[in-house]
């Protein structure tokens, strides 16, 4: 952990899989500082390598098809990618835990719940098992499942989905993390059990005083519950910078037409707005800017059809002075305060007059 | 967004084509298919592989054509059942291209139906009309005693039936490639036309299962409730009886006959596809497509065959291909008991049986060669279950 | 639990009179009966005195009443546990079955032990090394194996292993070599498995081969699964990972394929009866119907049904024990 708070930074981190059809990068040059008692949301489309840049921090990605091609994730000062199996072993589950997605297929059928909790707690603390149990009740009720007692000794199927994803949380924070992993928690689940997962999240965050890396698609859980965002779009990262700012004035055409597709409340219009286009296949990516094709500003642009920008700091340039001194990263040849001179001149020489 | 115009009708591919394109992916896969289809050639062109008697031959100046001329029944139906299945797969490739998908699978089940109502007239006409000659002449021996001369023969000049005692159980050699059996036959003529018993009765019988188990298991899992009880049980006595004892049963207590053995093996392996057709249409039943063909007041026979069918027949079509390796060991091992089909028919599984001679002697040859012969049949169909069923289930993967 | 296993016993029942029904209504609607069979044509005695002594054996063995009227008859035996005499045998059919029984029981038992103890390893190694070349390797082998017809293996062992043209490795037939009787009990035991070896060897590779590839295919989906990543979240090891948690989840395919396994191995010990010589059920089963020995014919498959139901139920028992999201109420 560094002066300012961070406790985990990914540097360049790229991951590629293997397949058949060839190899497809599914994260490319992604970095991101959590830093400590604060939610770090990522936020992007499906298959836009969130959840593959989560997996690698627990080095849960499969090695083959999947491989971590470069980069480095530090943690408490030790590069998590160069650690051994078993150093990594030690940190999954105690000092980084993961909920995932699915409550109905990710807890395993045929133990109890108190079972699977038990075996986290005794893997990674010297407990005795009437402890390990005693702990497990504990934690249940603290993500607030009714009745614990009962509830401990029962599998998985006599739950209902929201009562499964609660488990999979108790679960997770039974040993305390300092980094909880959130992928997509609450996609699964209904709209308000959603609301009540979230809160709970919040809540033992402030009591056990650990940071959440929240993924998700959700722009509104993002506006509600992170400190910082990132969004990600085709395996990279487009824009960083703290909530308030994002939604306030986001720089990126991506994330700009994201907020706008956004409906909202009191404003009355005839058709939503959209990003035209799809997403692209990993396999074969568009050259340059990955967005460029869906971009109002770049389709046309033959910079941006070409050469891909990379992510890097911007100073503010919005109207609101409240949200001046803010970090903010960009990966957009045209945001504001983006290009340097030398690449406008650049730019002047090679194809005519700048935008 | 540029979006460009296509010119041809563009149907995406269906979910058989899908399949298609899936199976061959694997190279192992196409390799088994083109046995069978080298299979299938000996088997319909048997009569002109392996025969004693000569494509043509001039007795007296005049030009005779005894193979064509003895040809039998059963010849002809063979020849007539492979016309038929060509042309159906001619046809499948053209409604490919010129018709569209939502009316394909009504055009294809008209084609089959009146591919298989030919089929069927075709045999009964052909074993009602077609004499059944017996040519006994040696041409052999016409064309050394000089009284015959310029016969071309075919690749094995010998017949399945024809015996010749002073060439018992003969090791191979250059003139019985193969080697003889214990009455003399030809080893590799009688694999040639042993081929055309083996793959007959998988197919019937497993055409026989399939379809009971079809009807069984979608009364069952359309209905469900008492008529499913009732059902069951009658399934489950199938399930419970020793299969194999019941066949061997039912075939030592009934006259041999091919015929017989097909419909035997057809009628107590059904309960495999009863169960699986009977879960799928559990599942069915309760979506929404079939719902709404209830509502619209359609016919009971059109909900279960033309809309539920269709979407439950996977697991029934894979478990076909194993079924027609199964029905071809249950063949081999009843013939090689004793039950199966009577000499001079030849089968394979009563070649086996002749491995061991009376004197005690092995005679390696009848066992090792129509061993392999069922070993390479069985095992392609083996494979080509394995490798359809992995074909289909990632495509069900992937549509979830 | 227990009720409804009194449950499956009691519907065993109706299902057992079906079987025996069918068995029944077959063996008597034939043509042909035990009687003309043993007669043959009969050429010492005129056409009169035959049909005389044919009359009077099918009134000894019961076989001039009706059919229905048979098997009202044999059924009142069958409970009392008296299934008639054989009538090639003239024994009662039971002690014939005594004899027999125990020893396809054996072989099948031991067959059965075999198939379990190589399987499973097996299978799981396969899936941990999925794609790598033990896994294809041993992919090709046991389809291979499973496609293998048994009796062309065993005629095979039996022309290669057990003659005087190859090797001589193995007896060819029986249980027990003529000699065995003056043996004291181990040498005779040893005989006796000698004796065993090729054919439990034929009763096990088929089963074998089908066994380990539907573990492999269990625990490649298991291994797959959510959960298991939920276990490596947690931090636990490969190995714990595997056998706690997919291969857990593995067997409860596995455990119900007992049920189907052991009929086939029962109809495959006819086979393999009749090849070795082997004085089993099978090739008790195997001559009966050869001869239309009726009681026998109804024995074996009262006895095969039996079996069979009882190995489906100890399945169905095994699957709701192992498997915690079923319960008994929902297992029908």
């Amino acid at each position: 952990m560094s002066e300012n708070g961070e406790l985990l930074s990914i540097e360049h981190l790229s991951v590629e899989f293997f397949t058949e059809d060839g190899a497809a990068k599914a994260v490319q040059d992604v970095s991101l500082k959590i830093r400590k008692g604060k939610t770090f949301a990522l936020v992007g489309e499906s298959g836009c390598g969130k959840s593959v840049t989560a997996l690698s921090i627990m080095r849960l990605i499969p090695e083959p098809p999947g491989k971590i091609t470069s980069g480095k994730i530090i943690f408490k000062g030790s590069n998590l990618l160069s650690l051994t199996e078993k150093q990594m072993r030690r940190i999954r589950g105690d000092k980084i835990a993961m909920v995932f997605q699915e409550p109905m297929t990710s807890l395993n059928p045929v133990y109890t719940v108190g079972e699977q909790i038990v075996e986290a707690i005794e893997l990674h603390q010297k407990k005795t098992a009437e402890q390990a149990w005693a702990d497990a009740v504990e934690m249940l009720q603290k993500v607030g499942i009714a009745d614990p007692q009962q509830r401990v000794v029962e599998y998985p199927h006599q739950m209902s989905g929201g009562m499964r994803q609660r488990v999979m949380v108790a679960m997770a924070i039974s040993c305390r993390p300092a980094l909880l992993i959130a992928d997509e928690p609450t996609t699964a689940l209904d709209v308000t059990i959603q609301a009540q997962i979230l809160d709970l999240l919040d809540h033992l965050q402030k009591e056990i005083g650990m940071s959440i890396l929240l993924i998700t698609h959700d722009l509104g859980i993002v506006a509600e519950r992170a400190n910082e965002v990132a969004v990600m779009y085709a395996s990279r990262i487009a824009e960083v910078a703290d909530s308030e700012s994002l939604f306030a004035e986001p720089l990126h055409p991506y994330t700009q037409g994201l907020l706008k597709s956004l409906p909202q409340l009191g404003l009355s219009v005839k058709r939503l707005p959209t990003i035209s286009g799809t997403v692209p296949d990993p396999l074969h990516f568009p050259t340059g800017c990955k967005f460029h094709p869906r971009c109002p500003i770049g389709c046309n642009d033959k910079r941006c059809q070409t050469v891909e920008p990379e992510l890097r700091k911007v100073d503010w340039w919005g109207k609101d002075p409240t949200l001046q001194n803010r970090e903010r990263c960009v990966a957009c040849w045209y945001a504001p305060g983006y290009e340097t001179n030398v690449e406008y001149k650049e730019y002047e020489s090679r194809y005519g007059r700048h935008k | 967004m540029n979006q460009q115009m296509q010119k041809k009708p563009d149907w995406g591919l269906s979910y058989g084509e899908l399949v298609w394109r899936e199976f061959f992916k694997s190279r192992l896969n196409a390799a088994c298919l083109i046995f069978i289809v080298f299979l299938f050639a000996v088997a319909v062109l048997a009569p002109f592989l392996a025969n004693d008697k000569p494509f043509v031959i001039r007795i007296d100046g005049r030009l005779h054509f005894p193979i064509f001329a003895s040809l039998s029944a059963s010849d002809y139906s063979v020849f007539l059942a492979a016309i038929v299945g060509l042309t159906q797969l001619l046809l499948i490739q053209r409604n490919r291209r010129k018709i569209e998908p939502s009316i394909r699978s009504e055009v294809l089940w008209r084609q089959v139906t009146i591919s298989i109502a030919v089929i069927l007239i075709g045999t009964v006409s052909a074993f009602i009309f077609v004499p059944r000659r017996l040519d006994a002449t040696d041409y052999k021996s016409m064309i050394t005693s000089g009284k015959a001369s310029g016969g071309i023969f075919a690749p094995v000049p010998y017949g399945y039936g024809r015996t010749d005692l002073k060439s018992r159980e003969q090791p191979p050699n250059r003139r019985h490639w193969l080697g003889t059996d214990d009455v003399g036959s030809d080893v590799l003529c009688r694999l040639i036309h042993g081929s055309r018993i083996s793959l007959s009765v998988g197919f019937v019988a497993v055409g026989i299962s399939s379809v009971i188990g079809i009807i069984i298991g979608a009364i069952l899992g359309y209905f469900g409730g008492g008529v499913d009880f009732a059902g069951m049980r009658i399934v489950e006595i199938m399930m419970a009886v020793p299969t194999f004892f019941l066949i061997i049963t039912i075939v030592a207590f009934f006259p041999r006959s091919l015929l017989n053995i097909m419909i035997i093996i057809g009628i107590t392996s059904w309960t495999e596809d009863a169960r699986f057709i009977r879960a799928e249409f559990f599942r069915l039943r309760r979506q929404d497509f079939v719902r709404a063909a209830v509502s619209l007041g359609l016919p009971l026979r059109s909900i279960l065959f033309r809309h539920m069918l269709p979407n439950g027949i996977a697991p029934v079509l894979v478990n076909a291909t194993f079924g027609i390796a199964g029905a071809i060991f249950i063949e081999s091992a009843l013939s090689f008991l004793g039950f199966g089909v009577a000499p001079p028919t030849p089968s394979w599984g009563q070649m086996l049986s002749l491995g061991v001679s009376t004197t005690g002697r092995f005679l390696w040859w009848l066992t090792l060669f129509p061993g392999l012969a069922i070993f390479f049949t069985v095992l392609t169909y083996n494979l080509v279950g394995e490798g359809l069923r992995d074909a289909i289930d990632p495509r069900l993967r992937k549509a979830e | 639990m227990t009720t409804y296993i009194v449950r499956r016993l009691l519907l065993m029942i109706p299902t057992l009179l079906g079987i025996t029904v069918m068995v029944f209504a077959i063996s008597r609607l034939a043509p042909g009966d035990p009687v003309s069979l043993s007669m043959g044509p009969g050429g010492q005695l005129d056409a009169a005195r035959a049909a005389d002594v044919r009359k009077a054996r099918m009134a000894l063995y019961g076989l001039d009443k009706p059919v229905p009227v048979q098997y009202a008859k044999w059924l009142g035996r069958v409970v009392r546990l008296d299934f008639g005499d054989s009538i090639k045998h003239h024994r009662p059919v039971i002690d014939i079955i005594k004899e027999r029984l125990p020893i396809t029981l054996t072989l099948n038992i031991i067959a059965f032990v075999l198939i379990y103890t190589i399987s499973l390893p097996l299978g799981i190694l396969a899936a941990v090394k999925h794609k790598k070349l033990f896994d294809r390797a041993s992919s090709v082998v046991l389809f291979m194996l499973w496609s293998l017809p048994s009796m062309w293996v065993g005629q095979m062992l039996i022309g290669y292993f057990c003659g005087p043209t190859f090797k001589s490795w193995f007896p060819p037939a029986g249980l027990s070599s003529n000699y065995a009787e003056q043996l004291a009990f181990f040498p005779w035991l040893a005989d006796r498995l000698w004796h065993l070896v090729l054919p439990v060897f034929c009763l096990t590779y088929s089963g074998f081969a089908y066994l380990t590839k539907q573990v492999r295919a269990g625990m490649l989906d298991n291994l797959r699964a959510d959960y298991v990543r939920t276990a490596r979240a947690k931090g636990l090891s490969n190995w714990v990972v595997i056998f706690r948690h997919a291969f857990r989840n593995s067997i409860i395919p596995v455990i119900t394929i007992v049920a189907t396994l052991l009929p086939a191995m029962l109809g495959g010990s006819v086979i393999i009866e009749s090849i070795f010589s082997v004085p089993g059920m099978g090739l008790l089963a195997f001559e009966a119907v050869t001869t239309r020995d009726y009681n026998v014919v109804m024995a074996v498959a009262t006895i095969g049904g039996v079996l069979n139901l009882i190995g489906l139920l100890l399945g169905d028992i095994a699957y709701a024990v192992v498997d915690p999201r079923i319960s008994f109420e929902s297992a029908e």
